[in-house]
């Protein structure tokens, strides 16, 4: 048992050569050295490892700062995937890591960001800055959830703050030209734009709303709802135009 | 009586002097010749044409010696070095043991197992290309790099 034990750690410990606090990076095809540029080009099956991270790209471009050793940026191409040991895991065509910053910026189809229970999705762009809570989506089949909400729309743009280990929104925007989303456990809204606060409970609604709970539906210009209370006030700037559906309940009403 | 005895004495050792000399001359030259062809082999078919060649490459930033145990010229401007070979600045090392060098262009290519060193970084590949006077050096097939902050 012992040698077994013995050979496990000797086979560990030349699987990698990295110790603790290094960074070990390998490549296929080698690795180009631009001195005055200042940066690495890293080419096929890239795979770096450190402490913190782990990052698996075709093509990376690592921009060091004062020494070779001082790895300050990784702008990867090709089937990236980023995990970190912060609770971030990011995949994307492109994905650029400021390292130190922890900004992240992932492009291109089917880009996805998780970052503490928190989950970005976007054929665009995502951004998001581990360490203010800045995060910013923008293009096609843009979606962000977490265990309370989920928000779909063209521009989401807000900050979350870790609590217990989870991303919980603090600020919120979202924006399209057809339909925004946010569908929390027992509402479902859409519009044209909203904004939340975290502060002080409040999602507000903008242009073609309408609001879906149970049963009921409403539908108005302009809409604000408590988180809280989850109690919410429809307005139009005509006033016939608010529309309340109640149809489906007193159906059941009737059973 | 004999005719030999007819001869002059000093006639004779004079002869016989003369003789030795002619064949001294002729084993000298002999010799001299000998040595000639052994030379012209030694040119011909070196082991290698520089022991322990040194070069430097000059960059705006830096100062690069190049050095090895061996070099043998491929061309006017190519070298082969052999053995041993170091690119030293001040900032950087590069070992290897078979390295092109073209002393016109300052360009360095290698297709053999290569160690980089600087501070905190070490690179192990299997080869290496230095261009731009050392600004640029591109390194070949599996590489792996070290990063020590």
């Amino acid at each position: 048992m012992k040698f077994l034990i013995i050979t496990i750690i000797f086979l560990s410990a030349q699987i990698s050569a990295r110790e603790l606090g290094q960074t070990e990076i390998t490549t296929d095809e080698g690795i180009e050295v631009f001195k005055q540029e200042k940066y690495y080009l890293l080419k096929k099956n890239v795979e770096i490892i450190s402490d913190e991270f782990k990052l698996n790209a075709d093509l990376v471009k690592a921009f060091f700062n004062e020494g070779l050793y001082d790895v300050v940026r990784i702008d990867s191409t090709g089937n990236v995937i980023l995990k970190s040991n912060r609770g971030i895991k990011a995949i994307g065509e492109r994905v650029d890591f400021n390292v130190k910053d922890e900004d992240i910026k992932i492009y291109g189809n089917k880009s996805l960001l998780i970052t503490n229970e928190m989950e970005m999705k976007s054929d665009g762009f995502i951004k998001v800055n581990n360490k203010s809570g800045l995060f910013s989506l923008e293009g096609e089949n843009n979606t962000l959830t977490n265990q309370d909400v989920y928000i779909s729309g063209y521009f989401i743009n807000g900050s979350f703050i870790k609590f217990e280990e989870i991303n919980e929104i603090e600020n919120l925007f979202v924006e399209d030209q057809i339909e925004i989303n946010i569908k929390t456990e027992t509402l479902d809204m859409y519009s044209l734009k909203a904004k939340y606060n975290k502060k002080n409970n409040i999602i507000e609604l903008f242009e073609n709303v309408k609001i879906i709970r149970d049963k009921e539906s409403i539908e108005g210009d302009y809409a604000i709802i408590n988180t809280l209370t989850e109690s919410y006030k429809v307005t139009s700037t005509n006033a016939n135009k608010v529309k309340v559906l109640l149809k489906e309940k007193r159906e059941e009403e009737d059973e | 009586m004999n005719t030999f005895l007819k001869i002059n004495k000093k006639t004779l050792i004079i002869l016989l002097i003369s003789i030795s000399i002619f064949f001294l001359v002729l084993i000298f030259f002999k010799n001299i010749n000998k040595i000639k062809n052994q030379e012209n082999i030694t040119m011909t078919n070196p082991k290698f044409d520089i022991l322990n060649p040194l070069f430097t490459i000059n960059n705006d930033k830096e100062k690069i010696s190049v050095s090895a145990k061996h070099g043998d010229f491929l061309s006017e401007n190519l070298i082969l070095l052999k053995n041993n070979v170091f690119f030293e600045s001040e900032n950087f090392q590069i070992e290897s043991d078979e390295v092109i060098f073209n002393r016109k262009q300052q360009i360095a290519n290698s297709d053999e197992n290569s160690i980089f060193k600087s501070e905190g970084t070490e690179i192990n590949s299997e080869g290496f290309r230095m261009l731009n006077k050392g600004d640029i050096i591109l390194f070949n097939g599996k590489t792996s790099l070290l990063l020590d902050k």
